[in-house]
């Protein structure tokens, strides 16, 4: 469904701009989702360095309380719905349909659409800066905060928040279809499902996820809007509207939203540990079904975020959630003995994929504790919980998102970026990343709450976040390191040529960067890594 | 095959390799103990350990967490081991360049890695629910009921009357207020109701291990017994959910006293209700406000006194900004809270909100009316303050 756009005549650099406002190539609109998602990464990492900053010694010191509340909330926001949702679903715009030898996706103006909605949404979301203060009831917008009470978040902040959101949604539901339709319709001959690279199937699950999840927070978004705007009463008490109407309604979203975040990072991950062993994935079909029990069972664990509500049965929650640890810990074994008698070539992306690995195990063994209930009352809605957070959406998300950057840079530019600086940034990032977020563990522990602008001096937490906010300056460090290598790799990179990590789908087997319609031909498909097969002939059947 | 000559590959690799075990290593000392040892001293933090118990309900959920902790200890060790070790010796050698053996999976090591970890979460979810039915209950036998209502942002405790419903003695807690708080009878069971007057709050003191929110429309309630041993301790406690933007200021204390001064206490402060005291009527349990419009007559209005100034509270604000009342003369002060649920009084301090008090007006909740007889004044310049919430003021000038 190829739309040939005719570049009128103008001058060279008009048209270049023109050619990518109007594209609908999905690799050119790919980058821009990446682009614009690293926008908001640094924006919203330069407020979660205003929040460390002020929360490095007890006292206000720089910014008011209401302030605060506005900071952590708008990084919260950016970072899911700005940055590592449209990330991932950059990634796999650029990606997919060069896995599944297709030479667009199937809908490439609704793909421009979708992709032109996010800066929409930012900008929408960030006018509450000059509209008198943005939303500030934390990402996760709960009424009566954010319904019409004295001293709510009331703020037209909160209505864009809402707009905003609604947005955003929208957006990824057009992707998710365009990619479902797409990964079912338009593979090259020979690519069959159990041949699709891990990232295409992990793009399949995160895309039903978001078709069958997102709607349900539009409608609670809707029902905020109403009760603001409206004189609703949805979620209002006073009225006989209910709130935990409302967090049962965010939650079923948010939780499988998780998975959102986390899935497709794993299936970068999973494109990377094989290239970089030199052997293929460990248990492939294995990996398929946990990946498809986690999105089945990331729609039964919602209401885990709301144990200490009093209002949701918790032995049901309790099990589904400590239950989803086994297709996770399924992957991750699969992708160490993907590792096991391999031949690892060290190289920047696959430190930050055994990052990743890393990371995350922390990540999901922190999620026993929040499953096993009353070890949750303990640890709910304090610092721990935002540990426990950051390790799955940085040390799982992040990490993955780094590695899979430094892997198909190469194939999107044609030029390799530097390693010497990538393994800085990776080393770097690990260390700030683990100094920022480890202490909050024993700060939880220790009674601090979250979202709290300013703690007393002598609670004992003074120590733990002067440490953390260093760590928060050194993950800024390592970012810095990032810019600097894309600038300098972009400008004077070496070359990479077709396939610079002998690697073993079919966006390799293409130019770097591939052309319009990505193949000019195809080699044969007949197992999951064709273009292994292609070098050393096809090796025992799996 | 990448660009760089093969010999640089594997010296970078063993380099990569070092640096990552050192920073591991770093890590992990980092955490385990340095920065434990930062805040040593403090019995509140405990490395990765919650705080010691002080409520027999939290010291059955810190057992409980002793044995999740162990067996995440043991899966943490077992597989980041195993990361690091196959990550170091299955690393490509220089010269190397053989194909590793192409593995494709084994069925049997997935059945394992399936079968373990399922029976382990099933163990860790049994043994978590037995400890949940018996942390999380609620039984009317309890001898002492005790009603925290949460409000942005101060916390007020209605003692209550066996039958959970009469209130007995109603302490405000100053908004931002260092102290005061809770005073609990240890050794013997509280039931503790959480009524909220506007938005979520949650209840939460570290050392209980145990947190409940407190959501308007809804009556949530749970069972504590603080242990005798600690008799005389106070603990800190804050709103564990965010409730606006002076989240970060809604504290209270806990204190543990003996049963019998307990009970000597609470008839002390419970004795002067005779008369009635109005401020006592919190709002009812179902989070609904205080009937409203019912002047409550707080003492009789002083005869011969002089003018009478209009004062409202809403939104947690006082409408007048300045008033002016005559010098040497009784005046009256009318004071309307119209704020729901939410405690506000009018209080006079010398010069600026935060002199010399020379008046306190009694607290009560809103929506009500009061009217204040204060006493003659000196000539100068006042403010008025509500003593819940010192963020609330205006000036008065006195001529």
């Amino acid at each position: 469904m190829a739309t040939t756009t005719l570049t009128p005549a103008a001058s060279a650099s008009r048209s270049a701009l023109y050619a990518w406002l109007t594209t609908t190539d999905h690799k050119k609109i790919g980058i821009m989702y990446l682009i614009n998602s690293f926008f908001f990464f640094f924006f919203a990492g330069i407020l979660a360095l205003f929040v460390r900053t002020e929360l490095a010694q007890p006292g206000l010191q720089f910014v008011t309380d209401q302030t605060y509340n506005e900071l952590f909330t708008m990084h919260g926001t950016i970072m899911i719905f700005l940055f590592v949702i449209p990330i991932l679903a950059g990634f796999g715009n650029y990606v997919v349909p060069l896995q599944i030898g297709a030479p667009d996706m199937a809908f490439p103006r609704i793909n421009a659409l979708s992709f032109w909605m996010l800066p929409l949404g930012g900008i929408l979301l960030l006018l509450g800066f000059v509209t008198g203060g943005t939303a500030a009831a934390g990402w996760t917008g709960y009424p009566p905060l954010t319904e019409d009470y004295p001293l709510a978040s009331t703020g037209t902040g909160q209505d864009l928040w809402i707009v905003a959101l609604i947005l955003i949604g929208t957006s990824s539901i057009l992707g998710a279809i365009n990619f479902l339709v797409t990964i079912f319709k338009m593979r090259a001959p020979g690519m069959t499902l159990f041949r699709m690279p891990i990232l295409v199937w992990t793009v399949i699950v995160t895309s039903v996820l978001v078709l069958m999840a997102t709607p349900v927070i539009t409608s609670a978004l809707i029902m905020l809007f109403i009760d603001r705007n409206y004189g609703g009463s949805f979620f209002d008490p006073r009225v006989g509207g209910d709130p935990i109407l409302y967090q049962n309604v965010f939650w079923f979203y948010s939780h499988p939203a998780v998975y959102v975040m986390i899935l497709p990072a794993m299936g970068m991950v999973s494109e990377i540990l094989p290239v970089f062993s030199r052997k293929p994935l460990f248990g492939y079909k294995a990996f398929i079904f946990a990946t498809a029990a986690i999105g089945a069972l990331g729609f039964s664990v919602w209401a885990h975020h709301m144990f200490t509500t009093g209002a949701v049965y918790l032995p049901f929650f309790s099990i589904m959630t400590f239950l989803i640890a086994v297709p996770t810990g399924v992957k991750m074994f699969n992708w160490i003995f993907t590792m096991w008698r391999g031949q690892l070539m060290l190289k920047t992306p696959i430190l930050f994929a055994i990052g990743f690995l890393m990371m995350f195990l922390i990540g999901g063994i922190n999620g026993a504790f929040s499953a096993s209930v009353p070890v949750d009352f303990a640890v709910h809605d304090t610092y721990w919980v935002v540990a426990h957070l950051h390790y799955v959406l940085f040390g799982g998300s992040v990490f993955g998102i780094m590695g899979g950057l430094y892997y198909w840079f190469p194939k999107m530019t044609g030029r390799m970026m530097n390693e010497t600086i990538g393994k800085a940034q990776f080393v770097l990032m690990f260390i700030g990343f683990n100094m920022t977020f480890f202490p909050m563990h024993e700060l939880g522990l220790a009674g601090m709450p979250r979202r709290i602008a300013d703690y007393s001096s002598t609670a004992g937490w003074n120590d733990l976040n002067m440490v953390a906010t260093i760590g928060g300056f050194t993950i800024a460090l390592s970012m810095a390191l990032l810019l600097w290598n894309i600038f300098i790799s972009l400008r004077s990179g070496e070359p990479a040529g077709d396939d610079p990590w002998e690697a073993n789908t079919l966006e390799w087997a293409t130019s770097s960067p591939p052309p319009d319609y990505n193949f000019d031909r195809l080699p044969e498909i007949r197992s999951e890594r064709p273009l292994f097969d292609l070098r050393h002939g096809r090796t025992a059947e799996h | 095959m990448s660009s760089s000559p093969r010999s640089r590959t594997s010296q970078t690799a063993i380099f990569a390799v070092a640096v990552g075990a050192a920073i591991i290593g770093l890590s992990l000392v980092l955490v385990g103990l340095g920065v434990n040892l930062l805040d040593a001293g403090h019995i509140f933090v405990t490395g990765l350990f919650p705080p010691v118990a002080v409520t027999t309900e939290g010291a059955q959920i810190r057992d409980l967490y002793t044995i999740v902790f162990l067996i995440a200890a043991a899966i943490f060790i077992v597989v980041e081991g195993l990361i690091i070790w196959t990550v170091i010796r299955y690393r490509r050698k220089p010269g190397d360049d053989t194909l590793p053996p192409q593995t494709h999976g084994n069925n049997i090591a997935e059945l394992i890695w399936t079968i373990v970890p399922t029976v382990l979460v099933i163990f860790m979810f049994v043994i978590s629910w037995q400890t949940l039915s018996a942390v999380d209950k609620s039984s009317d036998e309890a001898q002492t009921k005790i009603r925290a209502v949460a409000g942005q942002f101060q916390w007020t405790f209605d003692y209550l009357a066996p039958d959970g419903k009469t209130i007995l003695y109603t302490e405000f807690i100053p908004l931002a207020s260092a102290g005061g708080g809770m005073n609990v009878p240890a050794g013997r069971t509280v039931q503790l109701s959480l009524v909220s007057n506007d938005v979520i709050h949650a209840f939460y003191v570290p050392q209980f291990l145990f947190k409940r929110d407190v959501v308007p429309g809804r009556v949530n309630q749970f069972d504590f017994t603080v242990n005798e041993s600690d008799v005389g301790q106070t603990f800190r406690g804050q709103c564990a959910e965010l409730c606006g933007s002076g989240h970060a200021i809604m504290l209270f204390e806990v204190t543990a006293m003996s049963a019998a001064e307990f009970d000597t206490w609470l008839a002390g402060k419970a004795q002067p209700a005779p008369s009635g005291e109005p401020a006592a009527s919190g709002p009812a349990p179902s989070g609904q406000p205080a009937p409203s419009g019912q002047p409550a007559p707080s003492g009789q209005p002083a005869p011969g006194a002089g003018e009478t100034l209009q004062v409202t509270a809403q939104g947690v604000k006082f409408n007048e900004s300045a008033l002016t009342a005559t010098a040497e003369t009784p005046f009256r002060i009318d004071f309307k809270n119209e704020d729901p649920g939410t405690p506000h009084n009018v209080a006079i301090h010398q010069g600026s909100p935060t002199g010399q008090e020379v008046f306190k007006g009694e607290i009560f909740p809103g929506v009500a009316e009061k009217t204040y007889d204060v006493p003659a004044l000196p000539a100068g310049a006042y403010a008025f303050v509500c003593t819940v919430h010192p963020n609330m003021t205006g000036t008065l000038t006195v001529q």
